[in-house]
């Protein structure tokens, strides 16, 4: 914390440009430099209060224009960091350059791998899930919009302190990352996603038995069911599976011809 | 559809190209939201949020995670649900045309998005070499350059595909196979994409089976009481 006066005083007052940046992080994403430079451009309000001198400033800034890439929301904590070790590389600290290095090479993968578990794997599909299951239900606009401030309180939240916990750990931030709240938020996302798709199944089970189909509606919903099992609608599964767009689309003709022959109107 | 309409849809599809990964994704490009937002664009919210939430199944099991080509669940959404509103408004409920749409739609965006990163390449390595020449604003004219050349080929590929949309329900309105699948039909095959996707996304181990049947049970519980009846 002592390093946090003096000049990482007016650093702090730059964390909140640097979180709002960090939402163009992936802006200019390629396959050579990947974030790179999203990553340069976030953190430079801070490298000109490091650096005021502009010849300075741009060298510094090239060397964080490298290739870099994480999970985007979780890229603000390795942006902390390397404002942290940029501020000690200007102090003329022994080795601070080679560490910022090493650290964001590292970073890549951490941050990439718990990002990418929390946000994508299980925080998206669960708040998709509770989503889908409402707004099925209601047929209201508002699930949709529930959906949207729900992620983004979490999201942008974790960008915003993201670059506050990066910069206060600096080169320790391997504390931040083995902090229990990341599996801890991914393992009760989970659990309410699993709750939210056995809710459509339910609902699913129920307009069909209930809404005029009897058993015969029950047993078309079990055999749709079970074929989009069958099919595999995990992208990555093993062996040969058909992509959930296909499987939905024989689903929806099935249920078509199903529905049409039922009307009696053949073509 | 109008030009209005035309319009607000094509300026749609620009800013959920950029929302989905290119700026801040805060997630309005994802099916559940982009659904509702056609609908009310066309004067159907309702089945906006009925196919939103459709698409928003079927993609839900897609992940954005190392180096995985996805597709593009915005295009999808947007045009699958443009497809199936005008669909319905020529007289059929067409399910599969519609989902169809959306999976061509998912295709075509991830090319598109991938000749956005490609160009990307060369706009980075300008960049890199006009901060070696000492340049400090650099970085943020790339950074516009390829958020409007992002917003450009967003726009572009919705009003291509609107085309092919209109084109397609015109050829399909004739034809009794285009549909017609009603939509309680619809839920109910969403109901069980979203099922299924959610479990097999978000495994399935043995507190996660009492949490999947604890959810079915409320389910069956909302259509008793007539929620969503």
């Amino acid at each position: 914390m002592k390093q946090e006066r003096g000049l990482s005083r007016r650093l702090r007052r730059e964390r909140r440009r640097v979180a709002l940046r960090s939402t163009l992080v992936q802006a200019v994403w390629n396959y050579d430099s990947l974030q790179g430079i999203g990553f340069g451009w976030a953190i430079l309000p801070g490298l000109a209060r490091i650096r005021p001198d502009r010849g300075e400033r741009a060298e510094r800034l090239l060397a964080n224009l490298g290739t870099f890439n994480a999970n985007p929301y979780l890229a603000s904590i390795a942006m902390g960091v390397a404002l942290r070790l940029e501020e000690e590389i200007a102090r003329g600290a022994a080795g601070a350059e080679r560490r910022l290095a090493r650290l964001l090479h590292a970073l890549r993968g951490s941050l990439g791998a718990i990002g990418d578990d929390l946000f994508w794997s299980a925080g998206r599909p669960a708040l998709g899930l509770a989503a889908v299951a409402a707004a099925l239900a209601t047929g209201s606009v508002w699930p949709a919009i529930v959906y949207v401030i729900a992620w983004n309180a979490l999201a942008q939240g974790v960008r915003l302190a993201g670059v506050r916990a990066g910069f206060a750990a600096g080169a320790a931030v391997v504390r931040v990352l083995q902090d229990p709240f990341w599996a801890k938020a991914a393992r009760t996302a989970r659990a309410a996603g699993i709750f939210a798709a056995g809710a459509g199944l339910g609902m699913g089970a129920g307009l069909a038995v209930l809404g005029g189909g009897g058993l015969a509606g029950g047993a078309v919903f079990v055999a749709i069911v079970g074929f989009l099992w069958l099919a595999g609608t995990q992208i990555g599964a093993r062996g040969p599976s058909l992509s959930p767009a296909l499987a939905f689309l024989a689903v929806a003709a099935l249920l078509s011809a199903i529905f049409h022959l039922s009307q009696g109107a053949l073509p | 559809m109008t030009e209005w309409q035309a319009a607000s849809l094509v300026a749609l599809g620009a800013v959920v190209f950029l929302d989905q990964w290119p700026a801040v994704q805060s997630m309005i490009s994802r099916p559940i939201v982009v659904g509702p937002a056609v609908g009310s664009i066309l004067g159907a919210p309702a089945d906006g949020v009925l196919w939103g939430a459709a698409f928003e199944s079927m993609l839900l099991a897609i992940q954005p995670v190392g180096a995985a080509r996805y597709p593009d669940a915005a295009l999808a959404g947007l045009l699958g649900t443009a497809a199936a509103i005008m669909g319905m408004e020529s007289g059929i409920y067409p399910a599969a045309w519609a989902v169809a749409v959306a999976a061509g739609a998912g295709w075509a965006g991830e090319v598109v998005g991938r000749l956005q990163r490609r160009r990307n390449a060369r706009t980075a390595a300008a960049v890199l070499s006009r901060v070696s020449a000492g340049s400090l604003g650099a970085p943020a004219r790339g950074i516009a350059t390829a958020l409007a050349r992002g917003a450009a080929l967003g726009a572009l590929q919705t009003a291509a595909g609107l085309a092919v949309v209109i084109a397609g329900t015109r050829l399909l309105a004739g034809s009794p196979w285009a549909g017609p699948l009603d939509a309680h039909g619809l839920r109910i095959a969403a109901a069980a994409m979203a099922g299924v996707a959610g479990a097999r996304v978000l495994g399935l181990g043995r507190k996660r089976v009492v949490s999947l049947v604890l959810g079915a049970a409320a389910g069956l519980a909302l259509v008793f009481l007539g929620v969503s009846g």
